[in-house]
């Protein structure tokens, strides 16, 4: 244990959970710092407990300490309350376990799970007293390395990072750990080393490139300054998904967190092509667990953890081919234990009700679809294989279950959108209830009723997905799009059974512009970070108007990066970064979207997007 | 099935655990030693346990108490080694006693709790506390006002301190104070009044608190006295002046 916190006790008792300060938690892992080489600080950069839920950390974490001479240690966003008196005290941000300054660790490594924390990025490292641009740094700072879903368009944040890792962590480490161990023992320098960094597969270094823009702000090039640097930085893929290193002991918070059990990654990648969905493109080619080496890990873990809840993880889990007999041994081992098995992202159907019927109490659960779209039209624009049957039928066997909540998802401002698609949602939901009373007759409803909540939130298009080329809409037809959903839905016959929530337009705008910018938004992000915007992705504490103030400031129009229409040959910043499916096979898909018509998934036929070069997963299965 | 009243200490950063996620904390701890815990009937079943009194965040101590229930165990000892060895460094279970139906719950039987408080270096005081607090407790009656769900209320503080001691040398005091469920004195309120009545302020943040054990009163024909719920040792009972 460590008895010598960073922070005094008058410190800790003065501000909001100080668990999320003392580190200690049950499964951390403490070692002695003398006799490893590389001290390496992984950091989630939001608060504590939305970080602690997140599995990839995780997964390093437990795979950095299993190193004989790496220790892994954690870092978080302090709160604001915390984040105030850091920087009154001027104490530098610390590590969760060793609580010593993270400044002083040989690696910073991120994972940047969504746009709006980039501000946070920045806190972190402003707290650590590092300086925020890799330009300025020396051997006496970190390596700044990021990971993560965002990192496929890391240019936004291209100036604050030494290095990004593209792709998947399990693989390179290793390489990364050796060749900075003979860079410090060889006296290299620091660019020097990044150098070298550039040639380990995947690594992106993006200092040692140069970008040059077309008068209309588009990209013109990006290409490397020296001949051995990669001219396009290929994502990592595990090959071999039962081989490499899973947590079966990971850190058991005090406090509660937002994932607080054990989570069961079941799979990686998905079969289903929804052309609006980005993990979908990055994981690719789809590859399952073994089952049998599953429950190994499910008991393994709950033992060690104590945790009375297991989660399936996957993007969707309906899909895993040894469902059943993963979720029977569950069901039969958890019964006894009074584990509660949680089962998100499930199709709704005679399968998962049965499923869920056994594992929770319907009568306080709710249906989940997610049909995204209104109509069958637009659902088969973005390749949504859910039908207005299928979640009909769902509803009728469910209602004959005993659920009487529904949840229903949608996105407003697809491509092609127009008001019949919008009206459709209130026109879905209302179907929902209509079944509801004509599958239970009133003397079967035991006083009970139909309670439906639809959510629309606002489409964002992604990198790597077909739906990289299409215009985002603005704010204003945001707001009258939710403004019609709501009137649709008002309409409707069934409409007081009906909820409707939706999303803020400003930050699905600033997401927007993130998620497609360019390094010229390094200087807009740096600005409003040091006007004081942190937490970006907590509603209360995101400053739309400073952002905008700022890219006033910079000279640069936020709605370049929206709402502006792309040509099939326009060069992305993302463009030098391969995520395994070809700009060829994109740009099909975004021409079918356009022409409504729908694609395969890669059981039922392959679409040759480019993944079957990996020679494993979905892409293998019947050809042995 | 057996009753067991398990002590167990708290102590370095883990005093920043709150009372709620300590009752976590053991839930898990004990599906981690699989301890064969009873469990409520219901659709969500809880283990059956529960705390003698909760410790306020930044305090530590070396006399907490909880019972369990289980439905088997090979002894006593065994659930008390089992534990400690999935304990986190901070806690630890130093005894183990099994309970007989008629015993009260420990949250019922809890009379008095002794503590040991000396101020945290950054805010200690200016005066010399010690003598000043003697002179304040050595008062024919102590008034303090208790705040209460309904408001305010009068309380005399004089009537639930069982015991008290000051040593100048560690510049600490040892007070044993009412903790039931009719009568309850909390350092706080007690420091917080003496520091008022001699016209002082006490920042919330001073106070280092030990708790070193918590009591339960035992009556019988011929004497009346207070001992530990766990109680391995006659010398650390307390009679009660009649």
């Amino acid at each position: 244990m460590n008895y010598n916190l960073a922070l005094s006790d008058e410190t800790l008792l003065s501000i909001e959970k100080p668990e999320r300060y003392i580190g200690n938690e049950v499964n951390s892992v403490v070692k002695d710092k003398d006799k490893v080489d590389i001290r390496f600080a992984m950091c989630f950069p939001d608060v504590y407990e939305i970080g602690m839920s997140h599995l990839g950390i995780q997964i390093l974490y437990g795979m950095f300490n299993s190193m004989e001479n790496v220790w892994c240690e954690r870092v978080y966003s302090p709160w604001l309350d915390c984040d105030k008196l850091l920087r009154e005290k001027n104490i530098p941000l610390f590590a969760l376990e060793s609580q010593d300054p993270v400044k002083d660790f040989d690696f910073l490594g991120f994972t940047i799970q969504y746009e709006m924390c980039y501000t946070n990025i920045l806190q972190v490292l402003d707290l650590s007293q590092i300086p925020l641009l890799t330009a300025d740094r020396t051997w006496d700072d970190p390596i700044v390395i990021g990971g993560g879903p965002c990192t496929y368009n890391p240019e936004p944040i291209a100036d604050f990072f030494d290095v990004f890792y593209i792709g998947e962590g399990e693989t390179r480490y290793q390489e990364i750990f050796e060749l900075y161990r003979a860079a410090k023992k060889e006296g290299i320098s620091r660019p020097d080393f990044l150098r070298k960094l550039s040639h380990i597969p995947g690594m992106y270094v993006p200092s040692l490139y140069n970008v040059t823009y077309k008068e209309d702000g588009t990209i013109e090039s990006m290409t490397p300054m020296f001949e051995d640097v990669p001219a396009t930085i290929h994502k990592e893929l595990c090959l071999n998904i039962n081989d490499v290193f899973y947590p079966t002991k990971p850190v058991v918070p005090y406090i509660k967190v937002t994932q607080d059990r054990v989570v069961l990654e079941v799979m990686r990648g998905c079969i289903r092509g929804c052309r609006f969905c980005q993990a979908g493109q990055l994981y690719k080619p789809l590859r399952e667990k073994d089952v049998e080496h599953l429950k190994q890990l499910a008991i393994e873990s709950l033992k060690n953890t104590g945790y009375e809840e297991i989660s399936l993880s996957s993007l969707s889990s309906s899909d895993y081919s040894q469902l059943p007999e993963l979720i029977d041994f569950l069901i039969k081992n958890c019964s006894e234990q009074k584990v509660n098995i949680s089962l998100p992202s499930l199709r709704i159907d005679a399968f998962s009700l049965d499923v869920m019927s056994k594992v929770q109490d319907v009568k306080k659960s709710s249906l989940t679809f997610a049909p995204e779209a209104g109509t069958q039209r637009m659902r088969d624009v973005i390749n949504k294989g859910l039908t207005e049957e299928d979640i009909l039928r769902g509803s009728h066997e469910a209602f004959l279950g005993g659920w009487n909540k529904v949840k229903l998802y949608f996105m407003l401002g697809l491509p092609t959108e127009t008001d019949e698609d919008i009206l459709g949602i209130g026109d879905i939901a209302n179907k929902v209830a209509v079944e509801y009373f004509e599958t239970m007759p009133k003397e079967k409803r035991n006083g009970r009723t139909i309670d439906i909540v639809a959510s629309t939130s606002f489409f964002v298009p992604k990198p790597f997905t077909p739906f990289q080329w299409a215009r985002m809409n603005t704010k204003e037809e945001f707001l009258d799009k939710a403004n019609k959903t709501r009137k649709g839905i008002m309409s409707q016959l069934n409409q007081k059974h009906i909820k409707y929530n939706w999303h803020e337009a400003d930050a699905s705008m600033m997401e927007g512009v993130l998620a497609r910018g360019d390094r010229k938004l390094c200087e807009v992000i740096l600005k409003s970070y040091k006007k004081g915007c942190i937490y970006d992705a907590w509603g209360e504490y995101f400053h739309f108007d400073v952002w905008m103030d700022t890219f006033k400031e910079c000279g640069i129009d936020p709605l370049f990066y929206t709402t502006r229409e792309r040509k099939d040959d326009e060069i992305f910043p993302w463009d030098i970064l391969d995520c395994g499916v070809s700009k060829s096979f994109l740009l099909r898909e975004w021409k079918n979207a356009l022409s409504g018509k729908p694609s395969s998934n890669c059981r039922k036929g392959c679409l040759g997007c480019g993944a079957a070069a990996y020679g494993v997963g979905v892409c293998q299965e019947g050809k042995n | 099935m057996n009753k067991l009243r398990l002590k167990f200490s708290k102590n370095g950063p883990i005093k920043f655990i709150g009372h709620l996620d300590v009752m976590r904390y053991f839930q898990k701890a004990i599906r981690r030693a699989e301890i064969d815990i009873k469990y409520s009937e219901g659709f969500s079943p809880h283990q059956i346990i529960s705390f003698a009194q909760p410790l306020s965040v930044g305090a530590t101590s070396d006399g907490e108490y909880m019972d369990i229930t289980v439905n088997s165990m090979e002894s006593a000892a065994d659930v008390m080694n089992k534990l400690n060895a999935v304990m986190n460094e901070g806690i630890k279970i130093t005894s183990v006693a099994e309970l007989s139906d008629s015993d009260e719950k420990a949250m019922t039987a809890a009379y008095a709790a002794k503590y040991v408080v000396r101020f945290r270096d950054s805010l200690k005081p200016d005066f010399d506390w010690i003598n000043e607090f003697k002179k304040y407790l050595s008062q024919e009656k102590l008034p303090a006002m208790k705040k209460t769900k309904s408001g305010e209320k009068e309380i005399n503080m004089k009537e639930m301190i069982y015991d008290y001691s000051f040593d100048e040398k560690d510049d600490s005091a040892t007070f044993l104070l009412a903790m039931s469920s009719s009568a309850t004195l909390k350092v706080a309120l007690l420091f917080g009044t003496f520091f008022e009545s001699i016209s002082k302020e006490l920042s919330p943040l001073a106070l280092d608190i030990h708790r070193i054990d918590i009591y339960k009163l035992v009556e019988n024909e011929s004497e009346k006295y207070i001992e530990p719920l766990i109680c391995n040792d006659i010398e650390s009972r307390y009679y009660l002046n009649a």
